[in-house]
């Protein structure tokens, strides 16, 4: 299994993460090495019959559904950059013609 | 306990260690602040208690040792730190860490790495380096970590101090902040057995806020007991290779010897697809992790590089610029196995390993074993820089934890000797949700092995 170059731009895209173009080797080199070593796994039966292991409670238990406050302790004028009259102040986006 | 104002002291005193991110004017005043509101009844009055910068406070900025969330301020507390607050506890400031967590070394932190409390040449252990060297070097009796694959027991072993990762679903996650969702699990350092244990015991419990935290009460503290008399202790062979470092090796079987003396039954067993744990933790941990940060984006949280007019192109040089190397690997990694014709050859695989591995576990504690023994690193702590060329390498340190994350079990590291001075940790891993069978067994290991003599 191989990386290429065009391999680490195509996933960079889908993970929407620029990549330098001089780190793009080594960073082929590396997932190489990486996904040749975890390709062990194949020696896993390929079978249905294993069935996935999930942690946790067996269910999702559900809560009451009921509206509860759930009070900031830092209030919204504190968490933003600009805040007026109970409104968050942001850039204009555009304009109507 | 001991007053605020001795705290930001001792934290000072350390300072060359680079574990704590949190500034120390800041946390003076903090902790004065805190100290002043402590709940006097509370069971964990006046305790300073540092934490991982993965874990939201209200007090003081949560970057999770990253540029992406620089200055971040989390508008809530973490359950745990709102329980921890409940009980009397002080905040001790924010710990430095490997990026989101991902590391075995706290090399990985965009803040500078941690230096190991014994040997300024060595790493902490990763990726809660940071609590654990503030714990190790004497400044906090106890601190919290979290865990994904073994960043509380891995950097616990290498600093010479106790680290517990509890049940998966015995402490709740809401406000630890998500990199491997389905194995990640908040996680605590002490001193000892007692100070860690019952840090645990304030945290742990239902909440309603984390679905994935299961409906019951916290944990009820053991006493020590008087011998290991009716306690199973199974060796899993393939935790003891033949290529394991001779002074580990010598630190577990004085251990054990001194395990028997009290009485335990010790027997070897097997865990067969022990050697599939790394690989399959390095398929599902950053499949998760390239899910969980596709949030940090310039936009939600944190600082924005580059802004540009163009949204993608927002998206893409923030995460480019603000994501360190080895965060930026993981979460490629993590999309190439998820994508459209590979998901069955990894990620697929990876899942099913993961059944085969818990499975092995559950059939050695059916017949019978209590506790499993292993050592909690295959060396003790290694040099700065020595593994960082070398992703694998530096996976490989975390090769006897991951497996507990794996099935969601508990496990404790405990100093167990020494080798040229470095600590040496030895594992216990116990059975869901029995946490207290194990802390029992830990007690009586503890009050037995010489911790500091070479091994």
């Amino acid at each position: 299994m191989s990386v290429t170059r065009d391999d680490v731009l195509r996933i960079a895209q889908l993970a929407e993460l620029d990549v330098d173009e001089e780190a793009l080797p080594e960073l082929a080199e590396q997932m190489s090495r990486i996904l040749d070593y975890v390709a062990q796994l194949s020696a896993v039966p390929a079978n249905g019959t294993v069935k996935v292991f999930v942690p946790g409670p067996d269910a999702i238990r559900f809560r009451a559904d009921e509206v509860n406050p759930a009070p900031l302790a830092v209030g919204p004028e504190e968490l933003a950059p600009a805040f007026k009259e109970g409104f968050f102040v942001v850039p204009k986006l555009g304009q109507f013609e | 306990m001991s007053d605020a104002k001795a705290v930001a002291d001792r934290l000072v005193k350390v300072k060359r260690l680079n574990a704590l991110l949190t500034p120390v004017k800041d946390l003076r005043k903090s902790l004065v602040a805190q100290e002043a509101a402590a709940r006097p009844t509370g069971v964990l009055y006046g305790m300073p208690v540092a934490v991982k910068d993965n874990i939201c406070t209200l007090e003081f900025s949560t970057s999770c040792g990253s540029r992406i969330l620089e200055g971040y301020r989390s508008p809530y507390d973490a359950t745990a730190i709102a329980k921890l607050k409940a009980a009397g506890a002080l905040i001790a400031g924010k710990t430095n860490c490997d990026e989101f967590a991902m590391g075995s070394s706290t090399e990985h932190s965009a803040y500078g790495r941690v230096i190991h409390p014994l040997d300024k040449a060595r790493v902490p252990g990763g990726s809660s380096g940071g609590s654990a060297a503030l714990v190790g070097a004497g400044a906090v009796p106890a601190a919290l970590g979290s865990e994904t694959g073994g960043s509380v027991r891995q950097p616990a072993s290498f600093c010479g101090v106790v680290g517990i990762k509890p049940t998966y679903g015995r402490v709740s996650r809401y406000g630890l902040v998500a990199f491997g969702s389905s194995l990640d699990q908040i996680g605590v350092f002490g001193r000892s057995v007692h100070d860690a244990a019952r840090v645990l015991s304030v945290i742990s419990g239902r909440d309603a806020r984390d679905a994935t935290c299961e409906d019951r009460d916290p944990l009820r503290l053991p006493t020590v007991p008087e011998s290991l008399q009716g306690f199973v202790i199974g060796l899993p062979r393939e935790y003891f290779p033949p290529e394991l470092d001779p002074a580990v090796r010598r630190a577990c079987e004085r251990a054990v010897r001194l395990m028997k003396e009290q009485g335990a039954a010790v027997r070897e067993v097997s865990l067969p697809h022990t050697p599939y744990a790394v690989p399959t933790y390095y398929v599902i941990a950053p499949a998760e992790a390239s899910s969980n940060l596709a949030r940090y984006d310039g936009v939600r949280y944190g600082p924005r590089f580059n802004g540009s007019a163009d949204l993608r192109a927002l998206y893409r040089s923030t995460r480019g610029q603000g994501f360190g190397p080895e965060v930026r690997r993981r979460i490629l990694v993590g999309t190439y196995v998820l994508s459209s014709g590979y998901y069955d050859a990894y990620y697929r695989r990876a899942q099913q390993m993961r059944a085969l591995i818990a499975q092995d576990f559950r059939n050695v504690f059916d017949r019978g074993v209590d506790l499993l023994f292993t050592p909690t690193t295959p060396t003790p702590a290694f040099r700065a820089g020595e593994k960082l060329d070398d992703p694998i390498a530096m996976y490989l340190s975390d090769i006897f934890t991951v497996t507990a994350n794996l099935a969601g079990l508990p496990a404790i590291s405990i100093p167990i000797g020494r080798v040229k001075g470095l600590p040496i940790g030895g594992q216990l891993i116990g059975q869901a949700f029995l946490e207290d069978e194990m802390i029992e067994a830990a007690y009586a290991l503890e009050r037995s092995v010489p911790a500091t003599d070479e091994a």
